[in-house]
């Protein structure tokens, strides 16, 4: 297969609660302008561009028509890719494949949420309202427990049975999610492109935050970002002559479970804690990625966590520690900037969550931990390989993507 | 290409109203083609969903596709545009030679919606074009074939006559959802309307429907099927969203995303070299404005074309044989229903439907105001 590599990122100049300066196309043109002030390249590069934002969240249908002047895209292929919450993933790996079909040799995947301009809870009760009427109108009870995590609202009420599940078969507690939410808030503090900072965040202080839904606290929950991101991908050959350095993909892969398995009105049936696809998923990318031991072989990790606590649940998923482990790595210091497998550097999804930004950062900030252009939130340790992870649907499809600083072979 | 991809199998349902819910559509699709084609689901090896979730009132739809899809603990990804867009992100992914199958699924189910027209006047700027209230799927096709019309100095009647052919060729096609059986222009003439100079019957029905396909690489391909139906090209092209800035006469992305897939194709003169073409003509005067754009007529000439019946199911150049999608607009699967509809003529299975001459297909989809974005697709045998 051709090697595909990462030659240039640009972000907004800032994620925050709102920019009210500037409309959705406006603040997409932002990150592409960044992209292409970042690379020294023009529209003219760009063979075809791919583009993804959480559907209907804004309210706008199909939004990459309005956009598409702002863009670099007039006369160009652009394929929409909506996947929900990993559509930012979704869309780097249609990237890839666009490159690796031949067909293309600089794509540039554009990834936008402005959440203010929708509400993102409604949004996302609008996934399982359906779910609740086809219940109600088969007079099924909805007020016991297989209704409870519909009711609960939004994400959180679904989150907090696969948090209380991950503590019971992992050992860890709720003082370990408050600690990987200073860790996080502390990491954002050093990124500029990070919503929620806090240099001085500790487990003491997340822990005085209100409790939502037992175990999950105001204190683990991502904020709702605005903001963009975009990527340019280019083939090796195309690389050579237009990129100065290179953060290669070695593998892509996804996995996808039944909604209705994974989900909250079923989870009395299955674990929405046992998360089959990130490991089927990261298994797969290993073996596309010639990787034996993940955790000899991977330098540096980027979880999708809206959570707290799904970057400890996913450590062990992908298969970076042991079932019951990554809450130990935690208490030694090992998933610090400072630390032997430091993750989420960048302060996470937990501090920064455009959407559809979202699974795209995790693999744009691997990239810069591999390019060592992360800055201030650049890892100690040599980062030559790196994992991206994202999940989304109803907690059962998860992407992963796995960078090198070298292309692959063979 | 670098490699050969081949369209193995298809499965279509259109109707105006199907009476199901997208779950068991799906499953209806996936299981009927599965069973045409004697497989299971671990015979695909990926998955590219296709449907819009605004039409669907929920946001992650494909999610909640995935069991019926045949989609357990496998991959599977979205694309949220026309149908064809979808082929195009299959194909790819075969291409790549990281899969050696991919199912395409689409499915619209619009007849059952408030009003057909909503997804795209939601597409709209929200803070001018929506709220003036003036810009909207019909209004801005109006404008388009005003615009067509006044060109090239044609009458309303063009309209009438490609609307009738259309029409007609549904009425003969048990895959279509909207048959009238002995439409005629007078008919079509006399139908209300709905925005000068588009009539009733000039516009697509509000209808169900979708389409599934099994994609396969070369060497697949002849494990599958005796009658592999070859992906030759593709391409795609987008345009400015403001109409004012366009040239509504033409259609100026079609044409690049035509050059693009005839260029893989080889294609240099699609006149002669194309025998029949799937477009997706939402309103009766964008099937000549595309087909021009196409490079399958020539500009000004759609009139004459089309009273000898050069476009004709026994014309030099068929267009939409099948009777496109004035028969039936399942919203996202529209593209994927033309490619089918192809493969159906080049497999020579299209019954009342069929061409004489079935060599190379050019398929087309559209997306946006007035066919702001469209792709292309040229097949072969």
């Amino acid at each position: 297969m051709r090697n595909v590599g990462i030659i240039g990122i640009g972000y907004t100049p800032v994620f925050v609660s709102k920019r009210k300066d500037v409309n959705i196309p406006e603040m997409i043109s932002e990150a592409v302008d960044n992209a292409f002030a970042n690379t020294g390249l023009t529209a003219a590069d760009i063979d075809a561009v791919v583009f993804g934002n959480m559907q209907t969240f804004e309210g706008v249908n199909l939004p990459h028509l309005w956009a598409a002047d702002y863009i670099a895209s007039l006369g160009k292929p652009v394929m929409r890719i909506a996947t929900g919450g990993t559509t930012g993933m979704s869309a780097f790996h249609a990237g890839y494949y666009h490159i690796t079909s031949g067909l293309h040799d600089v794509v540039m995947v554009v990834t936008y949420e402005k959440q203010s301009e929708g509400d993102s809870q409604v949004g996302l009760m609008g996934i399982i309202t359906p779910e609740l009427m086809a219940m109600l109108s088969a007079g099924i009870d909805v007020t016991g427990g297989s209704g409870m995590g519909a009711i609960g609202g939004g994400s959180a009420g679904g989150i907090s049975f696969q948090a209380s599940s991950y503590l019971h078969h992992s050992g860890a507690g709720i003082e370990h999610i408050d600690a990987q939410a200073a860790l996080e808030r502390r990491n954002a503090a050093k990124n500029p492109y990070a919503h929620l900072k806090d240099p001085e965040a500790t487990a003491e202080k997340i822990a005085q935050t209100p409790m939502v839904s037992w175990p999950i606290r105001f204190g683990h929950i991502c904020p709702t970002s605005d903001g963009a991101t975009v990527a340019i991908l280019a083939s090796e050959k195309a690389a050579a002559k237009i990129a100065d350095k290179v953060a290669w993909v070695h593998a892509v892969a996804n996995c996808a479970s039944d909604a209705t398995t994974a989900n909250l009105i079923e989870s009395q049936i299955t674990d929405p804690a046992e998360q089959m696809p990130a490991i089927i998923a990261s298994r797969q990318a290993y073996e596309r990625a010639g990787i034996k031991d993940p955790k000899r072989e991977i330098d540096y990790v980027e979880i999708y966590n809206g959570f707290a606590h799904q970057a400890l649940m996913y450590l062990e998923k992908v298969g970076m520690c042991e079932v019951g482990e990554a809450h130990k790595l935690q208490e030694a210091g090992e998933l610090e900037m400072s630390g032997r497998m430091p993750v989420n550097a960048s302060g996470g999804v937990v501090s920064t969550n455009a959407i559809g930004t979202s699974a795209m950062n995790r693999v744009t900030e691997c990239a810069l931990q591999i390019l060592g252009r992360a800055g201030e939130h650049q890892v100690e340790k040599e980062v030559h390989k790196a994992l991206a992870h994202g999940w989304g649907g109803l907690m059962q499809y998860v992407t992963i993507t796995i960078l090198g600083d070298k292309p692959k072979k063979g | 290409m670098e490699k050969n991809v081949a369209i193995v199998g298809y499965k279509m349902m259109n109707a105006l109203d199907l009476v199901t819910s997208r779950e068991r559509l799906t499953f209806d699709l996936t299981r009927g083609l599965f069973n045409e084609l004697g497989i299971d689901r671990l015979a695909v090896d990926t998955t590219i969903l296709d449907s819009n979730d605004f039409l669907d009132g929920r946001t992650i739809s494909n999610v909640f596709l995935d069991p019926q899809a045949g989609v357990y603990m496998r991959d599977e990804s979205k694309v949220e545009m026309d149908g064809l867009n979808a082929v195009l992100y299959a194909c790819m992914r075969i291409l790549s030679g990281q899969y050696q199958t991919a199912m395409v699924m689409a499915l619209g189910l619009t007849g059952s919606q408030v009003s057909p027209y909503l997804h795209i006047e939601y597409t709209l700027d929200p803070t001018y074009d929506r709220q003036v209230k003036l810009l909207n799927e019909l209004s801005a096709a109006a404008l388009q074939a005003r615009s067509y019309l006044a060109k090239y100095g044609y009458s309303e009647e063009l309209l009438d006559g490609v609307a009738a052919q259309n029409l007609g060729n549904a009425a003969l096609n048990p895959y279509q959802a909207r048959r009238i059986s002995g439409i005629s222009k007078d008919q079509v003439k006399g139908s209300a309307y709905y925005y000068e100079p588009l009539r009733e019957l000039h516009c697509f029905p509000p209808s169900d429907g979708g389409c599934a396909v099994l994609l396969a690489s070369e060497e697949k391909a002849k494990e599958l099927t005796d009658k592999p139906v070859w992906i030759k090209g593709m391409g795609q092209s987008i345009e400015t969203y403001f109409l004012g800035e366009r040239d509504l006469f033409t259609s100026t992305s079609t044409t690049q995303a035509a050059k693009r897939a005839y260029d893989l194709a080889g294609v240099t003169d699609p006149k002669k070299q194309v025998a029949f073409a799937e477009i997706s003509s939402l309103f009766a005067h964008q099937e000549p404005l595309l087909a021009e754009a196409l490079g399958l007529l020539d500009k000004g000439q759609a009139a004459g074309a089309y009273q000898v019946g050069e476009t004709a199911i026994d014309g030099k150049l068929p267009i939409n044989p099948s009777g496109g999608p004035l028969g039936a607009h399942p919203i996202s699967a529209t593209g994927l229903v033309r490619l089918a509809e192809a493969a159906r003529q080049l497999r020579g299975e299209a019954g009342d439907n069929q061409v004489r001459e079935a060599g190379m297909a050019v398929v087309h989809g559209q997306d946006g105001a007035c066919a702001q974005q469209n792709a292309v697709v040229v097949l072969g045998i």
